[in-house]
């Protein structure tokens, strides 16, 4: 039996449906909680329903967990296709922000990350598995799960990005009334959590490009594509957002739209393997 | 009657500062005027609440007091006013508000949790109170009533300050730099300001970022010395004004306040310092009129610059959004008045009950006593059972003797009355009161045999003597003792 046949021969358990379900309700709590006027400032007198959320998205954290494993356990692993590898993504991506929940407070990050786990994990869900990683290599494995990671740690800095955007905005408007201005956490602090995992990200991203490459003239594949030119551009904007800050300090709304143009170019790889499958 | 709160004042929302201002008690004259209002007969405890925008005294009529004690008070601390202020009754009148009971203890809560304040939610006057209710306290003017009105009342600002916003966003152009200033930084902790210029505003603002934990201030002006003495003041440092540029390349926070013509900080200088400052945000809060900074200066990446017009937007969303919350406010206040008055109430009950625990005790034990060496000595089973049960009813009529007169006429109390609290108080159903209407001996109880007609009546040895204080109101069962005694 070939990985491609099992990943056919694998059905969802009903523990992605869970999933799913608890990513749509932590859409909507999230969405909730960020119009709702909260009970206080800081970290003061938290209630079940400012917690709420958080359980909600941590729910569907560990039920896509367990459908992940379960799907290990029946021999198909996250990083035998893109399919299975935008699941891991956005679970990856939800366990960074779980984490940069314990120390940070980051409401707005959450209403833009629910949805995107579910709409993520809903679209690898419906997406045709692909033919063309038969045979899959231990080297190919580990470059799409190292390159799972890099992105999923892009898609953190970059949702931090979109919101230090945003809230930027309004504050150089001065629009005062905003629900982001009220509740929003301080642009330096999501600046320079967005930076911290660039910094992260970059090295793991780099190296999956390199056994990408590695992997790509194993089989015999043409080096120059879309695919592998998309990656490039990202990995270089992401260089250049890391050398440049390093070196001129430069950081805020520049540094902010960078990372929203590398994490653009990532996106357009994934999207690329898997779309090729549908246009056949 | 018991004993009542009582509110009498006149605040920003009632009374001009002009009447504000000759009704106010100096500092100096508090302890007078709280012995003077104490000397009252009506009035047991009282506390004056004087600050610019409100005057009240506060106090508690006796326990005891007769009908009508709180409107006697309410009126001599009016008399008092009037005469201790030298204004005319009459004017008086048209300013003064006044609260009993429930209604007062709400007043005091609202004006602690400042949702009776000018600026919702400002914190002073929670100060303001806490040192009137020290003052009266030191003075021997308070007791139990007032001492547990302000606990509540404090620990429900508190309450109503951590878990409503009526106290968040800045309420005021002076703090709304600290407000700006969170919004880019979170912290301020180890960030700089500049003031430019040495006004009183920019002083103020420089206070405000200060205590929430910025660094190092820089004062400059064209005048060094007015720089010098405002740095002083603030205890900042004081810095040439030739130096503008580099100061305002090492700041996170600059403050202009200057009285010049023109921009002082144009966008080429500002643009300049963002490049030697390798683009760390800055933030420049602008409170000149004509405006101190080039208003494109404000297009520069990184550069957030706020003008009068804009904090003074913001404040007014701040007080709109607190406006919101103080909703939620008067609803935990609502919760907490409730709360306050049963616990008055009960605390008003505890002599009783501890009187009405000590007399059954005495009682059952004195009985027992006597009856010790009867059951000690019987001859047999039944002969002790048998001295038990006299030494259970010698207990019960002991007990029953004093209700059962007052019941009967013999006391000074209504019978009716009487009956209703004595029914609420042991319990007794309707249809036991309908039986014992009957024509029940009192002295029955007497045969041995529990009394027949009357059977709900025989009280429950675990029964708690202290019941429920609020379903009785006053106390007309409390035993007389000396009727008791000599029984």
């Amino acid at each position: 039996m070939t990985a491609n046949d099992m990943v056919h021969s694998v059905p969802p358990s009903p523990a992605l449906y869970v999933s799913l379900a608890l990513y749509a309700a932590a859409t909507v709590l999230y969405l909730v909680a960020l119009m709702r006027r909260p009970a206080d400032g800081a970290s003061r007198g938290q209630t079940w329903l400012d917690r709420l959320p958080r359980l909600c998205l941590l729910a569907a954290f560990i039920a896509q967990g367990v459908e992940i494993s379960l799907r290990g356990i029946a021999g198909v692993h996250p990083g035998s296709s893109v399919r299975e590898a935008l699941g891991f993504l956005a679970w990856l991506t939800v366990l960074g922000f779980l984490i940069a929940g314990l120390r940070y407070r980051l409401r707005a990050l959450g209403a833009l990350l629910a949805p995107a786990a579910f709409t993520i994990t809903a679209a690898a869900w419906l997406s045709p598995p692909g033919k063309e990683l038969s045979g899959l290599s231990l080297l190919g494995r580990i470059h799409i799960s190292l390159a799972t990671l890099g992105a999923a740690i892009f898609a953190l800095a970059t949702a931090l990005a979109g919101i230090y955007l945003m809230e930027e905005h309004n504050l150089k408007r001065k629009r005062f009334d905003r629900v982001l201005f009220r509740r929003g956490a301080a642009l330096e602090t999501m600046d320079k959590l967005s930076h911290r995992l660039v910094l992260v990200g970059f090295p793991i991203f780099t190296v999956a490009m390199v056994l990408g490459f590695v992997w790509l003239s194993e089989r015999g594949e043409q080096l120059l594509s879309v695919r592998t030119g998309m990656a490039t551009v990202a990995w270089l904007v992401f260089l250049i957002l890391i050398v440049a800050r390093t070196a001129t300090g430069w950081r805020g709304r520049r540094a902010a739209w960078l990372t929203v143009g590398g994490f653009a170019a990532t996106a357009v790889v994934f999207l690329i393997y898997l779309l090729r499958p549908m246009l056949g | 009657m018991t004993s009542q709160i009582f509110v009498l004042g006149l605040s920003w929302r009632t009374a001009p500062v002009a009447v504000r201002e000759t009704v106010a008690f100096p500092a100096a004259d508090v302890s007078a005027a709280l012995a003077d209002v104490r000397g009252h007969p009506d009035i047991a405890e009282v506390l004056i609440l004087s600050t610019c925008n409100r005057v009240e005294i506060c106090g508690a009529t006796p326990r005891g007091a007769g009908d009508g004690a709180d409107a006697r008070a309410l009126s001599a601390v009016r008399a008092f006013l009037a005469r201790s202020r030298g204004v005319g009754p009459g004017l008086l009148a048209e300013h003064l508000y006044e609260h009993r009971g429930a209604s007062a203890i709400r007043h005091v809560l609202r004006v602690a949790s400042s949702l009776d304040s000018m600026v919702i939610g400002e914190p002073q006057i929670l100060g303001q109170l806490k040192e009137a209710y020290r003052v009266a306290a030191g003075a021997g003017a308070t007791g139990p009533v007032l001492g547990r009105c302000m606990d509540r009342a404090f620990s429900v600002a508190k309450r109503v300050r951590t878990e409503t916003g009526i106290s968040r966003g800045a309420a005021n152009v002076s703090s709304v730099a600290v407000e700006l200033a969170r919004h880019v930084f979170g912290d301020l902790r180890g960030k700089s300001v500049l003031l430019v210029g040495a006004g009183k505003m920019s002083a103020l603002a420089a206070r405000h970022l200060r205590a929430d934990g910025a660094g190092r201030i820089v004062v400059t002006n064209r005048s060094a010395e007015r720089a010098r003495s405002l740095a002083a003041q603030i205890e900042a440092d004081a810095a040439p004004w030739d130096d503008l540029f580099a100061l305002v390349a090492a700041a996170d926070v600059v403050i202009s306040s200057t009285g010049a013509a023109n921009p002082i900080l144009s966008r080429k200088l500002i643009k300049r310092a963002i490049k030697t400052r390798r683009q760390r945000p800055l933030i420049i809060v602008d409170i000149a009129v004509p405006r101190d900074v080039e208003p494109a200066a404000g297009n520069l990446d990184g550069v957030y610059v706020f003008d009068i017009d804009d904090l003074q937007r913001l404040v007014a969303e701040n007080l709109k959004e607190r406006e919101r919350e103080a909703d939620q406010a008067e609803r935990i206040i609502t919760a907490e008045v409730a709360a306050i008055e049963s616990a008055i109430a009960a605390e008003r009950a505890v002599p009783t009950i501890r009187a009405l625990r000590a007399r059954f005790v005495d009682v059952a034990r004195a009985e027992a006593q006597k009856a010790a060496h009867h059951i000690a000595g019987a001859a047999s089973v039944e002969a002790r059972a048998e001295a038990v049960h006299k030494l259970a009813d010698r207990i019960a009529k002991k007990l029953l003797h004093a209700p059962m007169r007052a019941l009967s006429g013999a006391s000074a109390h209504d019978p009716e009355d009487l009956a209703v609290a004595v029914k609420a108080l042991f319990d007794l159903s309707a249809e036991a009161e309908a039986e014992a209407d009957g024509g029940d001996d009192p002295e029955s109880g007497q045969s041995g045999a529990p009394p027949k007609a009357d059977p709900e009546s025989e009280p429950e040895p675990e029964n708690q003597p202290a019941a429920d204080p609020e379903a009785a109101p006053g106390d007309p069962v409390q035993p007389n003792p000396r009727k008791a005694s000599s029984a």
